[in-house]
Parts: structure tokens; C-alpha cells; sequence
């Protein structure tokens, strides 16, 4: 298997934007359990899923990837960060960036040199649809469809939606009312009480 | 089962996703401000997700990344209960350390 890897590192970039984006990982990581301030735990966090959906796109999980982007460092990152600023937690150390040109600087080619990264990485899994893994050769599913004779799925996206909706239907819907439940429960978890909503305009009037 | 998927060893990806998934439960062990602790549990799942996919590549079967997209589910429900008990705790205790939550302590 050894020279396998080693015959591989010379002629392809996965091997390498792999590496890249393990390390962006494993330190982002670190940086989240070990950081004092919550919201530059919450920044770091949002490279980790990013350098997460590049190892995806690495890999051929293109609809996975997307995913990984939309609601990992969409949703529930704005849920974190819009939960931080509620508790007041201190921002004020973020600006210290600011004091510090170098630092900033540093930061920010850091900032572009990775998002051109996640960018090559992601269209190096769609355009090589021959090689083994790259989104397309093996994303194959064929419709179990009565009556007809069998369709042929392909391309990523097409096959997870063919295998979500025909062999994974029941816990499809079981997920969209545990949704619907979670969403219900939030509010009522976080809705203040009416006595304290009328206490607090008695004191505001 | 291949080895390698693009050009990157099985073990590799695997080795990645037990680093992640022990930072995670480091960082549940260790930090005491609530909301950190939620992030590392993000941390877990999202080595597990990384499971997934590396399996469904190498076994060449999209189960995995059906599953994946279901945890993804489950993670963004578990962030809204998850987070809106936070400001109930917060709104009650004015703090967000777990250990001054000891009114279930007997």
C-alpha cells in the first residue's frame, strides 16, 4: 500500500489539498476548545466546517459538501453566535486585531489563500468524473420503479435524493416532524413568561 | 473496499475523523462555559459524518452520505432545543457555567 501513497503524492493534488485541510482542521479544532473568548471559538468552529466540506469535495461527497456549508456553517452558526451575543459574552478582545496591522494582514491571506483552497478543492471532485471516487463513477443508483423497466441515477446529488426518497422515506418524514417538534420546543423553551412580560413593561412605563 | 479514495488512503481520512472526534470529547471534558460544550458536541458529529462518507466512498454504496445528510438533521434540531434551553438557563441562573447548574445535585 506504501507505494500506492507514495505513487499518488507525485501525480495528483488530492493527496496534498487532503493535507492542507486535515491541518486547517485538527488546528481550528484545537483552537475552539482552548480559546478564552466563546466568539473566536465560534469563528474557528466556522473553519472547521469549512475545511470539513473541502475534505468532502476531495472526496466526491459534492452534495455533502454543500450541505456541510449550508447548514453546518450557515444555520447553526448563526444560531451560535446569535446565542453568544444574547449572553453578552465579551467581544471587546476581538478588536485587538485591529491594533495590530501584521496581524491582520497575516489573517486575511490566510482568509483568501484558504476560500481559493475550498474553490479548487471542490471543482477537482466534479470535472474528472472518470477517476474512481470523484462524484460521478460511482454515484449509481437504479430506480426500483414498478411497472417500468429500471432508470440509471447519476451524478451525486441525484443518486443521495434517489436513495433518500426510495429506500429512506419513513425516516424522512420522521425527520421532518422531529423538525417541526424541535422548532415548537425552542420557541416555547425560550419564550419569556407572560407575569414577567408584564412586569417588565410596568418597570419600562 | 478501496484503499484509497482519489488518491488518499482509507486510514488517513479515519485517523483525521478519531483526532476530531477526541478534541471534541476533550473539549466537553474540560471547558465549563455551556455554550463551548455545545460546540464541541458539533465537533463529535462532525467526525462521525466524516465516517460515514469515507465508508460510502470506499465501499462504493451511498447509504453513508443518505445518513449523513439525516445527521445533519438531527444536528440542526439538537442546536435549536440545545441553544434556546441555553437562554432558559441563562435567563434563570445569569450564567453560562455548568457548574454553578446544581440545583439537580442531591
Amino acid at each position: 500500500m506504501d507505494e500506492i501513497i507514495y505513487m499518488n503524492l507525485e501525480n495528483s493534488p488530492s493527496l496534498l489539498l487532503f493535507v492542507f485541510f486535515a491541518t486547517v482542521t485538527v488546528i481550528t479544532a484545537l483552537s475552539v476548545i482552548f480559546q478564552k473568548n466563546p466568539v473566536v471559538s465560534a469563528v474557528s468552529l466556522v473553519f472547521t466546517f469549512f475545511s470539513l466540506a473541502g475534505i468532502y469535495g476531495i472526496m466526491g461527497a459534492l452534495f455533502i459538501a454543500t450541505m456541510q456549508v449550508l447548514v453546518y456553517a450557515g444555520a447553526i452558526m448563526v444560531l451560535v453566535v446569535f446565542v453568544l451575543m444574547l449572553l453578552s459574552q465579551r467581544a471587546e478582545t476581538l478588536s485587538r486585531y485591529r491594533k495590530h496591522p501584521i496581524r491582520l494582514v497575516l489573517l486575511s491571506v490566510f482568509v483568501i489563500g484558504f476560500f481559493f483552497l475550498l474553490y479548487s478543492a471542490l471543482t477537482t471532485g466534479v470535472p474528472h468524473s472518470e477517476q474512481m471516487g470523484k462524484g460521478y463513477e460511482n454515484a449509481e443508483y437504479i430506480f426500483p420503479i414498478q411497472g417500468t423497466s429500471t432508470v440509471n441515477a447519476k451524478g451525486n446529488v441525484a443518486t443521495v435524493g434517489a436513495s433518500t426518497y426510495l429506500d429512506y422515506l419513513l425516516p424522512f418524514e420522521m425527520i421532518s416532524i422531529l423538525l417541526l417538534v424541535a422548532v415548537l420546543g425552542a420557541v416555547i423553551l425560550a419564550k419569556k413568561k407572560l407575569t414577567e412580560v408584564d412586569q417588565t413593561k410596568d418597570t419600562v412605563l | 473496499m478501496n484503499q484509497l479514495i482519489s488518491g488518499i488512503p482509507v486510514t488517513y481520512i479515519l485517523g483525521l475523523a478519531g483526532i476530531l472526534f477526541s478534541i471534541g470529547v476533550l473539549g466537553v471534558l474540560i471547558r465549563r462555559n455551556i455554550v463551548i460544550i455545545f460546540m464541541s458536541v458539533e465537533l463529535i458529529l462532525n467526525s462521525v459524518n466524516l465516517v460515514f462518507v469515507t465508508f460510502s466512498k470506499a465501499l462504493s454504496h451511498i447509504s453513508g452520505e443518505t445518513i449523513v445528510f439525516f445527521v445533519m438533521a438531527i444536528a440542526a434540531a439538537e442546536a435549536a432545543v440545545g441553544l434556546a434551553l441555553v437562554i432558559a438557563i441563562f435567563r434563570h441562573k445569569k450564567s453560562t457555567n455548568v457548574d454553578e447548574l446544581q440545583s439537580m445535585r442531591w
